[in-house]
């Protein structure tokens, strides 16, 4: 089944494109990568496809209908860094706040939601420290009560960015069963990553990008050292450069 | 008690006591709230922009419509609502920074409202009482309004409790879950203009930030909730509201600078006593980390040497391989004695059995620890601790555990000791 389409997506930062003409079919049921270098677009991409980012072009569909009218079906896991880990709040209030795309405008949780809540928190294995500040975590733990919130918000895609950037072992290892545990569960799972190092073994399919789409297919098709090449090939063309200038 | 009379009770029966302290109260707990949120949100600076722009706004209502309660009311939150939109689109349409923008959009806007007082004909407006506050001087109708403001921005905090906390911690969520962050901010720049309203009759325009952020930083520095900040910061608004408020009435100070004054005196005992993070909890609970260490060593030693020997003989033994006094060995060894680890029987030492197993624990660490940096080749461990001997000091027990199974549950240590298996 179709659930993300992505039609001539182009969104600019500061009037210079960071990613042009983009066009995706996502269907269910798969863990897929978003692999590029750095100022390749990749978080660019994934939150455009979220409507966090206005696009200069383009059309996104999410379930065949406007990204609006399917937000409690997506999540989204930030880079871990751009948060204040001194804000007052412990792990279990944290995870609580996927629940809030469930409730309603005024209303608070209820007994059924702190149960979700718990159990998404036994799932990653942070159950015990549900009543611990944020600040007090280790970085693999925080990284899993943000996974934790993703489930609790029982959502049908999920779009993380960055998740493996400096987790520990037993973390790394958690996300990468959760995403296949949701995988067969039908769900569909978007992930940036950057480093080349595990992609065959995390992705059944590989979005290589560097503002535009190089590729996109099954990773073991993708894949290859021309294509990456391809995506890393370093310096910008002729073409970008020139663009940049007019961009000015 | 005849004092407590005198000072305290007796001067509540004077009606402009009564009204100067129901304004307090109701001040203190709406600034302690809107506060809360502004200090976690790090727009301090708004909150002070917003205080001294609503004076323009106050005057000009005044020139339409009058002195009046309502009038000042509508006025003020029109001109913060208005300075707020307007630092915003500075901010998007040049490269400007936001504390720029903020800081020319304020100033200018405080300066028009000085002209426009010192223009104004026919309503009389005490400027200094908009500048420092005027606690002593409000009247029923103020005090009607902020009860008013008060209960408005509590009712907005309850229901929209959810919405506030999302957008402060995580806006980007917040948008992908369809909460509009700028709705949010813009309820809160009305909240905040309204407890703006409210202070400047006690506080005044120049020192209003400081009842915004400094009883939300005092709690933050003593609880760890947002629910128990909020709760307390408007404890603490109030207490330093009506603290002050008796200073400016027995000792005619200005009750702006005496209310600001005892909320920082508030601030400073929370920053030095807090049981979380005070200055002097962190002294104290350096020191006290320091001896565990050093008592750690001496159970460690007390365990090699093993033999049962005559007190001076250990503690001089130990003094000399710590190089620490033998008095300060002395005492630590008696607290060591305190707590079960060694016994003490006619004038001799010795580890007891819990004291012989924390050491077997001290050392499988402390050589778990040797292993790994070898093995691992770690050089630059003055960059994991200052003091690369402390380490093993602060490893706990479970990355102890993880640390034995990365290496494969080793025999002997580097120096070719045996590491004691846990049992």
């Amino acid at each position: 089944m179709n659930v993300i389409s992505v039609k001539n997506l182009t969104v600019s930062y500061h009037k210079k494109p960071a990613i042009k003409g983009i066009n995706l079919e996502i269907d269910s049921g798969s863990v897929i990568g978003i692999v590029g270098p750095n100022g390749a677009g990749k978080s660019t991409l994934l939150k455009g496809i979220l409507g966090l980012l206005p696009f200069d072009s383009g059309e996104i569909k999410i379930f065949g209908k406007d990204i609006d009218k399917s937000r409690k079906r997506i999540s989204y896991i930030p880079q871990r860094e751009q948060f204040d880990w001194d804000f007052p709040i412990n792990v279990h209030d944290v995870v609580m706040m996927g629940r809030y795309a469930h409730l309603p405008m005024i209303g608070f949780p209820k007994a059924k939601d702190r149960e979700i809540v718990d159990q998404a928190l036994q799932k990653v294995e942070m159950l015990k420290y549900a009543s611990r500040q944020i600040r007090n975590l280790s970085g693999g733990q925080q990284q899993r009560i943000f996974l934790a919130r993703s489930l609790a918000q029982e959502s049908d895609i999920y779009f993380l960015d960055e998740p493996f950037v400096g987790v520990d072992a037993k973390t790394e290892k958690a996300i990468f069963n959760l995403m296949k545990e949701l995988k067969d569960e039908g769900k569909t799972i978007l992930v940036v990553h950057h480093d080349l190092g595990k992609v065959l073994e995390y992705f059944d399919k590989l979005i290589l990008i560097n503002q535009t789409l190089i590729a996109y297919g099954n990773t073991k098709d993708v894949f290859t050292a021309e294509m990456i090449n391809k995506t890393y090939g370093g310096r910008l063309t002729i073409l970008q450069r020139t663009e940049e200038l007019v961009g000015q | 008690m005849e004092v407590i009379y005198k000072y305290i009770i007796e001067p509540v029966q004077y009606e402009f006591i009564q009204r100067a302290l129901v304004a307090s109260i109701t001040i203190g707990i709406s600034c302690g709230l809107i506060g809360t949120y502004i200090m976690l949100r790090r727009m301090s600076l708004i909150g002070d922009a917003l205080a001294h722009a609503v004076l323009p706004g106050v005057v000009i209502s005044f020139m339409i419509a009058g002195k009046g309660e309502l009038s000042l009311f509508i006025g003020a939150v029109i001109a913060g609502i208005v300075t707020s939109l307007l630092i915003g689109f500075v901010n998007r349409n040049s490269k400007i920074k936001e504390d720029t923008s903020i800081g020319i959009i304020f100033t200018g806007a405080f300066a028009l409202g000085v002209l426009l007082v010192s223009q104004l004909k026919q309503v009389h407006i005490d400027l200094s009482s908009y500048l420092f506050g005027d606690v002593l001087g409000v009247s029923t109708g103020d005090i009607i309004l902020s009860m008013i403001i008060m209960f408005v921005i509590l009712t907005c905090i309850i229901l929209f409790y959810k919405q506030l906390l999302l957008t402060s911690f995580d806006p980007t969520m917040a948008m992908t879950i369809g909460i509009s962050v700028t709705i949010v901010h813009y309820l809160l720049m009305s909240l905040l203009s309204m407890s703006i309203v409210a202070g400047l009759q006690s506080v005044g325009v120049v020192l209003l930030v400081a009842m915004l952020i400094t009883p939300p930083a005092t709690a933050y520095l003593l609880t760890t909730s947002l629910k128990k900040i909020l709760v307390l910061s408007s404890v603490l608004g109030v207490a330093a509201s009506v603290i002050g408020l008796y200073m400016s009435y027995h000792f005619n100070f200005s009750s702006g600078a005496s209310i600001v004054l005892v909320a920082v005196f508030f601030f400073m005992l929370a920053f030095v006593f807090s049981p979380k993070e005070g200055l002097l909890t962190r002294f104290l609970r350096r020191r006290e980390a320091s001896k565990a260490v050093i008592m750690e060593d001496i159970i460690k030693l007390a365990y090699k040497f093993q033999t049962v020997l005559a007190k001076e003989e250990l503690v001089e033994k130990i003094s000399g391989e710590l190089g620490f006094r033998a008095s300060k060995i002395e005492s630590l060894i008696s607290r060591l004695v305190e707590v079960g680890l060694v016994s003490s029987s006619d004038g001799k030492y010795e580890l007891s059995e819990t004291g012989k197993k924390e050491a077997l624990r001290l050392i499988r660490i402390h050589r778990l620890w040797e292993t790994y940096i070898t093995k691992e080749k770690v050089t630059d461990i003055e960059h994991i601790h200052p003091e690369a001997e402390k380490i093993e000091h602060l490893l706990t027990e479970e990355l102890a555990d993880e640390l034995d199974e990365e290496l494969g549950f080793p025999e002997k240590d580097p120096h070719g000791s045996d590491i004691p298996r846990k049992k």
